[in-house]
């Protein structure tokens, strides 16, 4: 019966021409029997006594972070597209500092100024931010001004940048008045650390 | 003589392949009504009934809980076994059901006969001598279908409890459960393969269990709920739902192959027009017959159109109440109906002009030409 089976695959292989139709001719066999003919399930396993009547979608839960659909992140687009909130945000600490004089419970008053200080510091930290960003498209102007005119556009080190950093901070410093208490703070700071290097008693 | 053998081997073959088809329906004529016998003997409505291979008596039973074994050729239909119904509480003392029998099955060799009822068991009774032999308790809820596997002593029963029972009854023993179905299981069928078809209510399908396989095929396309079904040879199937919608099924398409929608007509039940349940569906064994059955005063014969994709109706036989269950004789001479008041399975309608019996009906064939 083997050899006759083997017989017959031959010659069938041969007349259609080959194993490249052999194999199709399979699967559009199997897929028209699932399609047409009745569902073939197992009848071992116990079915739950609660029925689906209705299917019940699964919520599909994204993070916009990591999703491919929300984009890149593009910060100065971001600023744009939500600047209503910095509206909002003001609205709010405004009502937080009303609250907070109006009221009298101290773990309460705790709580309020504690999220006040919160809101402030978001907001300098934004600020912080948006300064940065400010100076590195200030740098990048420049630099493409410099290119236009035909010299050769030149990319500072993070050591300049760092001094550049410095300068603009004394220049706000004595614009406010406390350019000498932060100079003297630095001093003691640094006359701390120094005497921490020196050689101490105990080593003698 | 060689040749009828070669004639009967013909026939197992083509039996077994499902393709064996005796083209009746076109030479049975519509009795006349004197010549159909009622029988009585039930208190309450006939909920199932059989006939025994032979063709020589037929077993009812009914919601009381009763059994009844007659003989139907002599005239007034001689009852030979009755075996009373039980009141509700009496299940250890009495010899017999105490709550409704649903269904009822008898082996092919006419030897043992199984009833199941709402007390979830399963009683199993010499044919003969109508003596219980064994219960077979299992099941959590109503037993609602049983057949015995052709040429075996092999017993398949549906319960309530949505789960299909295969058990051995020469060795008292049960061998395997299959699960599937979403909801109460209606009726049960089976034929010499080792494969029995369930109607599965509510849920809306037909499910053929391969049990050496331990597979089902899942068959949909009913609307309302499947009350009853019947096979009419291996491959084909019959059921009956209670949106009036009668269908025929081929193993091989998910949909039915023919469906007859508002098989009884409309019934104007409190005011709306809503169609006749279908509460029994009979089919001659390997021929193109079917009958149904419903409360709408009569009992409607179909023929199967070629290939059993068409359904036609031939004509009516007029009964009073709910046919609760039809069967037709292994040779195709009678029709069996069980009447009854109510519905086997519940009292939603009560017909009071009928009355609890069973009614045989011959079916004469026209003489066709040799």
């Amino acid at each position: 019966l083997r050899v006759q089976s083997d017989m017959r695959t031959r010659v069938c292989k041969q007349v259609t021409g080959g194993k490249k139709t052999a194999k199709p001719t399979k699967a559009t066999l199997k897929q028209q029997q699932s399609k047409k003919g009745p569902l073939e399930m197992s009848a071992k396993k116990p079915v739950p006594f609660l029925r689906q009547v209705v299917s019940v979608t699964k919520k599909v839960h994204r993070d916009p972070r990591f999703d491919d659909l929300s984009g890149e992140y593009k910060p100065e687009i971001f600023m744009k597209t939500y600047s209503f909130l910095d509206s909002i945000k003001k609205q709010e600490k405004e009502m937080i500092q009303k609250q907070l004089k109006k009221c009298r419970n101290m773990e309460q008053k705790e709580k309020l100024q504690q999220l006040l200080n919160r809101m402030t510091q978001q907001e300098q930290a934004q600020k912080k931010q948006q300064k940065l960003r400010e100076r590195e498209l200030s740098l990048k102007r420049q630099q493409r001004e410099l290119a236009k005119q035909g010299k050769k556009p030149f990319f500072l080190k993070k050591s300049e940048k760092r001094k550049l950093e410095l300068a603009e901070k004394y220049a706000e410093l004595k614009r406010s008045g406390k350019l000498e208490s932060f100079l003297n703070k630095k001093r003691k700071r640094n006359a701390i650390k120094d005497k921490r290097r020196l050689p101490s008693q105990k080593n003698l | 003589p060689a040749d009828l053998i070669g004639d009967r081997l013909k026939e197992d073959v083509l039996e077994q392949k499902g393709r064996l088809q005796r083209l009746v329906a076109k030479d049975v004529q519509p009795p006349d009504p004197a010549s159909i016998r009622v029988l009585r003997g039930h208190q309450l409505p006939v909920t199932c009934l059989v006939i025994s291979p032979d063709d020589r008596f037929i077993f009812s039973a009914s919601k009381d809980g009763s059994l009844i074994k007659c003989k139907w050729e002599v005239e007034s239909g001689k009852r030979l076994c009755v075996v009373p119904g039980g009141k509700k509480g009496t299940e250890e003392q009495h010899m017999g059901h105490a709550s409704h029998i649903l269904c009822m099955a008898i082996s092919s060799d006419g030897k043992y006969l199984a009833t199941g009822d709402r007390n979830k068991l399963i009683m199993i009774w010499d044919a003969d001598t109508c003596k219980r032999l064994h219960i077979f308790t299992g099941h959590r809820d109503a037993v609602s279908g049983l057949s015995f596997r052709k040429g075996t002593h092999q017993l398949y029963s549906a319960s309530h409890d949505r789960c299909v029972k295969v058990w051995n009854v020469a060795e008292n023993a049960y061998v395997e459960t299959l699960f599937g179905h979403q909801d109460v299981i209606t009726g049960l069928d089976s034929l010499s393969r080792e494969c029995c078809v369930t109607a599965g209510g509510r849920d809306g399908t037909v499910r053929l269990w391969k049990i050496p396989e331990e597979s089902q095929l899942v068959f949909y396309g009913h609307q309302g709920s499947i009350d009853c079904i019947q096979l009419i040879n291996e491959e084909h199937m019959v059921s009956g739902a209670d949106d009036g919608s009668v269908a025929l099924w081929g193993l091989t398409k998910k949909k039915p192959l023919a469906l007859a929608r508002q098989a009884h007509g409309m019934q104007d039940a409190q005011g709306l027009q809503q169609p006749y349940w279908i509460s029994a569906v009979a089919a001659l064994r390997n021929s193109d017959l079917l009958a149904t059955g419903s409360h709408s005063a009569s009992v409607k014969l179909w023929k199967c159109g070629e290939g059993f994709r068409k359904l036609e109706p031939l004509w009516d036989i007029p009964v009073v109440g709910f046919v609760n269950s039809l069967k037709f004789s292994a040779a195709g001479d009678f029709l069996v109906a069980g009447l009854g008041q109510e519905h086997r399975l519940g009292r939603w309608w009560r017909v009071k002009e009928a009355k609890n019996s069973i009614c045989i009906i011959p079916l004469k064939r026209r003489a066709t030409a040799p």
